[in-house]
């Protein structure tokens, strides 16, 4: 499904520019879900924007593929039509576009792309009142701007009922914890795991075990200074927390 | 006394000697005297003058002739169910049949324009309206309160075309009213004035647009009594040179005025946005809201004042902003938001940005899918179409233009 | 992973902070000692003074440049800036009113009479040393001198120490410059304009009027033809100056104009900080000042320039007080240079001043910090113009105006991003404090965009003194003046934080004396 072999990226332009990720590898196949855990700073974003292909960001080095097309070169849209999805740490506010114009256009961009056709607009409505039910999203919230007036529980929220419209193919859950109280991790992680399926992969990126109480990983990677330096099951989560990251890398260096 | 006239004007240009011989040929009349006497002070307004830097009458109108491309731009403001008043640079039409509540009288002389020295253009209008085919002043009195919607349209090819319109709004009395600024003519200047009485509610809507080759010059001046509710919002393309002016008096308590604009500017056009509200009563409000967004070779200008007078304008609340999007390398945005307060107990802010868009907005938008050039389109008229949503019945017009021509 | 976050840039800080840690302590002492007086630097000093012949002609110029034993080109460039400026006409713009000025009736050149120059601080008249005494300006301090001679290499002697050499303008004539030796090893030059038109002619040619040119307009074209003296400070290539250079200037004599000329040049890769205070006695009639400070910060240097202005402001009819018209400008000429200002503006009768930065060079950023308070009947119309002009160029404007009293206070600044200023990106701020029901607070920004990737936010409010905080505030045992002090610092902090330690002392204290009796 998703391969990374040897990637290596800056961050910034011309002379400011810094080495971030330093030689990454890590596959992912269909079906699973990994857990990428590191210390603020080794990089863990940074992966995230490289591969969903934000500007600023740039590969020097190494390969990333989704199901054996390179996605390094392509467009961000393109790769979200490819299937790539990026659960934002910080969802951006968008004024004056309401969110269900907003995930229409997306989906319709996304099949155009593919070649589909477009949905329809009662199959969208229904499609969008069931996942909001699940979610226990109010109706008025899905007509209101994209993510303007908020709060940050309801933008994660937000974020997990666009993932169930759009169906990707692969997810990278940058952080989705940061800012939730245990009732709305609980909903989302709901959300996530109604996602998990046999020709899906995840990446869950977190700084804390906590998510991965609720949203069980297959492997865990542990990220840092921009590469794996260490990949058990999920009991290496639990270690990370007990032990801190100095401690375990300690014994992997 | 003309030629004593002629020699207020210094170093003349072949526009201004023109306007001079316009006002020649009109009859005599101590108010129009006045009124010309106003705007020949200065001339033309030039970037030399304060308030005038960025837009320059003088330098965009050497001379004043029919476009050599003429094509006036249609109307999109419907006209079904309206009353519609028509001035053309060679003669004016206007509705038979009125409902009770409205009282219209096409005067042939000029009516006092008080502030004529601060706004030289609008003098320049009030002199030069009227002539054989056209009335000096046209008086509005309004009474009643479910009434149509009042079209103004300028437009029509021809050299120049002037118009003056005063609406007053006795107490109590409701109106909506549009006008359509849609070229044609080398030089149009109109001079707008509302008088907004007790409680009075009126509801403004501008539209304009038009080619490369005119000059356009639109102020109203407004003034609020007691309570009043004076809604505005404009959309302007821009031309050759276009400013929009308006001024709005609060001269008693608790009145409100809200201001938007919009403005679209493509290469070759030039749209000044210019407003001075002066809050010279207690307790009143004033929000506005413009917002522009420019292409290659397109400028924008935005003017915004609050003026708050010691003593009587405490109270004042009052919140200005501008934001403009220059779309491509080469567009153009000046600004000057401005506060002048001696009042200490008052809220007033403004605030003022230019650039592109929001990156994270973009990357947002095509994480999700969406092709870059939709979500700039997106962005786009969602950032426009915040300015176009006190509009009224009008606001899904004026939207339907700015996403057509986001949409070129 | 540390908690800095592993960047350089922070162990630059914290270097910067020991440098800053010279609190002058004659400073300190002598901003507490402004106590009730409202003008505590309004004395004037009995000395005898040289005048130049009263008003101005061409005369006058050779007189001036005759006593200052200029060479022939600089008689020239002065003559020729007379001549421009008989064409030109005194602007009106600003919001600011004053009668009419009558350049005939001013001095344009007044020095003590024992000598216009001094070999050493010993020969400086001691009315004179009494007189900066009085002021707080650390001019003798021989015990220091002594101690650099020996031991300020040390750390912990220069924190002891006051780290700020100072150069006093007494009148038309520099009257000291402290530090200089020290100043020489490192290589930098700091001495009065004068000085350095005898000593550095080459150095002052090839600098003086490339920033603000002789015709760049009324007050600056006069301030070529007339300026008295000033100061020069150049910091060759790769050399932190190692502490603050400081100039005083003093209007002592009567009608008298002020025109000093400061220029200040950092060469690659240098840096310097540099402060400079006014003050005048309380005279009836109105004293000019029209200085001209020229900037120039080549690649990679940064200037913090950092004024603390309370020239007499009249009294509260209006009678009296300085004309301050000053053109100040920082030219970034190099790429990654810096330029900062910083003042704090509470003095003069009227105010015209716009601390300029020409950002030339790709990467070079201009900073604007501004507090300015009005009382009485003062006027004031300032702010800053941050001129874009290269790639990746940064501007950042903090200014914070309170207006008291019957006064006016206008903040009028401009943005401009040229077409070649690629990622240009400005931010600026301008709150205005009303205090009480009779003054003016105003706020004139230009913004002149020309790049669709310039990123400009401008953000204003204007806002009164909360009533209720001040009553949160008395009702905890505040006096009412100490409140609006209390409250009036939390709304300037901003800038407060941009001064060099001793300075934002002596405005702090400043801000309390300027605004006594504006309540109640």
């Amino acid at each position: 499904m998703l391969k990374i072999e040897n990637l290596t990226a800056t961050v910034g332009e011309a002379e400011e520019a810094k080495q971030i990720i330093n030689g990454l590898t890590l596959e992912v196949p269909a079906g699973e879900v990994h857990a990428i855990m590191g210390p603020n700073g080794a990089g863990k974003s940074t992966l995230s924007y490289v591969l969903t292909g934000r500007s600023g960001y740039e590969v020097t080095g190494g390969s990333a593929t989704l199901n054996g097309d390179d996605i390094l070169e392509m467009d961000p849209e393109e790769r979200a039509a490819k299937g790539m999805f990026l659960s934002f740490q910080y969802p951006v506010e968008i004024p004056g576009v309401p969110v269900m114009t907003f995930v229409r256009t997306a989906m319709n961009s996304q099949r155009k792309l593919r070649g589909e056709d477009e949905i329809s607009a009662p199959d969208f409505i229904k499609k969008s009142r069931e996942i909001a039910k699940q979610l226990k999203l109010d109706a008025e919230m899905l007509k209101r701007p994209v993510n303007v007036g908020f709060s940050g529980g309801e933008k994660k929220r937000l974020e997990i009922y666009q993932m169930m419209m759009l169906e990707p193919r692969f997810l990278i859950l940058d952080e989705t914890d940061s800012g939730l109280d245990i009732d709305a991790l609980k909903t989302v992680a709901e959300g996530v795991n109604a996602m998990r399926s046999p020709e899906r992969g995840m990446l869950v990126i977190t700084h804390y075990q906590r998510l991965l109480d609720y949203i069980k990983p297959d492997k865990v990677h542990v990220l840092a200074a921009g590469r794996i330096v260490k990949t058990g099951g999920p009991d290496l989560a639990h270690r990370l927390e007990a032990e801190g990251y100095d401690g375990v890398l300690g014994e992997a260096v | 006394m003309t030629t004593a006239l002629r020699d207020l004007i210094a170093n003349p240009n072949a526009a201004e000697l023109e306007l001079i011989a316009r006002y020649g040929m009109l009859p005599e009349d101590a108010r129009r005297e006045r009124a010309f006497e106003a705007f020949a002070k200065g001339g033309l307004p030039h970037r030399r003058v304060e308030g005038w830097h960025w837009t320059d009458f003088k330098a965009a109108l050497p001379v004043i002739e029919t476009p050599a491309e003429t094509g006036v731009a249609a109307d999109p403001l419907p006209t079904e169910g309206a009353l519609v008043f028509s001035f053309t640079p060679t003669g004016f039409t206007w509705p038979e049949d009125l409902p009770e509540g409205i009282r219209v009288l096409a005067k042939p002389e000029a009516q006092a324009f008080g502030a004529s020295e601060d706004m030289p253009l609008g003098a320049l209008a009030a002199a030069l309206a009227g002539g054989k085919t056209k009335p000096g002043t046209l008086m509005i009195e309004v009474t009643g309160q479910d009434l149509p919607r009042l079209h103004f349209r300028f437009s029509g090819d021809g050299e120049a075309n002037f118009a003056r319109v005063q609406i007053i709004l006795r107490p109590g009395a409701k109106l909506a009213i549009s006008e359509s600024y849609l070229g044609g003519a080398g030089f149009t200047a109109s001079l707008m004035e509302y008088s907004l009485q007790a409680g009075a509610e009126f509801s403004r809507t501008v539209y304009q647009r038009a080619g490369k080759a005119e000059v356009l010059a639109a102020t109203a001046a407004v003034q609020l009594d007691e309570g009043a509710d004076y809604r505005q919002t404009t959309l302007a393309f821009g031309s050759k040179l276009s400013r929009l002016e308006t001024r709005v008096t609060h001269q008693e308590t608790g009145a409100k005025a809200t201001l938007n604009a919009a403005y679209l500017c493509a290469a070759g056009h030039h749209a000044d946005i210019t407003t001075e509200v002066r809050h010279g009563a207690p307790a009143c409000v004033t929000r506005q809201l413009t917002k522009g967004a420019v292409l290659d070779g397109g400028r924008g200008v935005y003017q915004g004042k609050f003026f708050v007078p010691r003593n009587v304008g405490q109270k004042t609340d009052a919140d200005m902003q501008h934001n403009a999007l220059l779309l491509e390398e080469g567009a153009e945005v000046f600004a000057k938001p401005e506060l002048e307060i001696y009042a200490d107990d008052v809220e007033c802010a403004h605030g003022n940005t230019s650039g592109a868009l929001d990156a994270n907005q973009m990357f947002y938008m095509r994480q999700r899918g969406i092709a870059e050039e939709e979500a700039r389109a997106l962005l786009t008229e969602a950032f426009i179409a915040e300015a176009l949503e006190e509009t009224g019945e009008l606001e899904d017009v004026l939207r339907e233009q700015a996403r057509a021509w986001l949409a070129r | 992973m540390d908690c800095c976050g592993g960047t350089d840039e922070h162990e630059d800080d914290c270097t910067e902070v020991t440098v800053k840690e010279g609190i002058d302590a004659k400073t300190v002492e002598a901003a507490k000692a402004l106590e009730s007086e409202n003008y505590s630097a309004g004395f004037s000093t009995e000395i005898e003074t040289e005048y130049s012949p009263k008003g101005l002609s061409e005369d006058t110029i050779r007189f001036i440049s005759a006593k200052k034993e200029e060479p022939e080109w600089l008689l020239e460039w002065r003559l020729a800036a007379y001549r421009r400026w008989l064409t030109m006409e005194e602007p009106t713009w600003a919001k600011v009113r004053y009668d009419p000025i009558d350049y005939q009736e001013y001095y344009y050149y007044a020095a003590p009479k024992s000598g216009a120059k001094y070999e050493s601080i010993d020969d400086v008249p001691k009315e004179i040393l009494e007189t900066y005494e009085k002021l707080g300006i650390p001019l003798r301090e021989a015990e220091v001198l002594l101690g650099v001679e020996g031991a300020a290499e040390t750390a912990a002697t220069a924190r002891e120490a006051p780290r700020v050499a100072v150069d006093a303008v007494f009148d038309s004539v520099s009257v000291a410059t402290t530090f200089r030796k020290e100043l020489e090893k490192a290589g930098v030059i700091f001495m009065s304009i004068s000085e350095a038109v005898r000593e550095y002619p080459e150095l002052v040619k090839k600098y003086l009027g490339t920033v603000v040119p002789q015709s760049d307009n009324y007050f600056a074209t006069l301030n070529s033809a007339v300026f008295s003296d000033g100061t020069f400070v150049y910091v060759p290539k790769g050399v932190r100056c190692p502490m603050e250079l400081s100039t005083y200037f003093r209007m002592n004599a009567e009608n008298t104009g002020q025109f000093e000329r400061t220029l200040i040049v950092c060469d690659e890769g240098a840096y310097v900080s540099y402060l400079e205070g006014c003050t005048a006695p309380m005279r009836d009639e109105n004293q000019l000042h029209a200085a001209v400070v020229e900037l120039v910060a080549l690649d990679d240097a940064e200037i913090k320039y950092s004024t603390v202005q309370n020239w007499w402001p009249g009294d509260e009819d209006g009678k009296g007080g300085i004309y301050n018209f000053v053109t100040k400008r920082g030219d970034c000429r190099g790429p990654r240079s810096k330029i900062s200002w910083t003042q704090v503006e509470t003095g003069s009768a009227v105010t015209w001043k716009y601390p300029s930065c020409i950002l030339r060079g790709d990467d070079s950023v201009g900073e604007f910090y501004s507090i300015a308070v009005t009382n009485g009947r003062q006027q004031a119309d300032t702010g800053t113009k941050m001129i874009h002009l290269g790639k990746r160029t940064k501007s950042r404007i903090i200014s914070k105006g309170i207006s008291a009293g019957k006064s006016d206070n206008t903040y009028r600044g401009l943005v401009s991003i040229n077409k070649r200023a690629e990622k240009a990106r400005n931010f600026t701020q301008c709150d205005s404090l009303l205090i009480g029901g009779r003054c003016g607070a105003h706020t004139v920004p230009y913004v002149e965009n020309r790049r669709a990737d310039a990123q400009l936010e401008h953000e204003a409010t204007t806002t009164k003194l909360s009533e209720d905080q001040l009553f949160y505030a008395r009702q905890r045992g505040l006096g009412e003046e100490q409140a609006v002090a209390l409250l009036v610092n939390g709304f300037v902090r901003e800038v407060l934080q941009e001064l060099p330690m001793e300075f934002a002392v002596e405005a702090q204290k400043l801000l309390e004396v300027s605004l006594e009796g504006s309540v109640g």
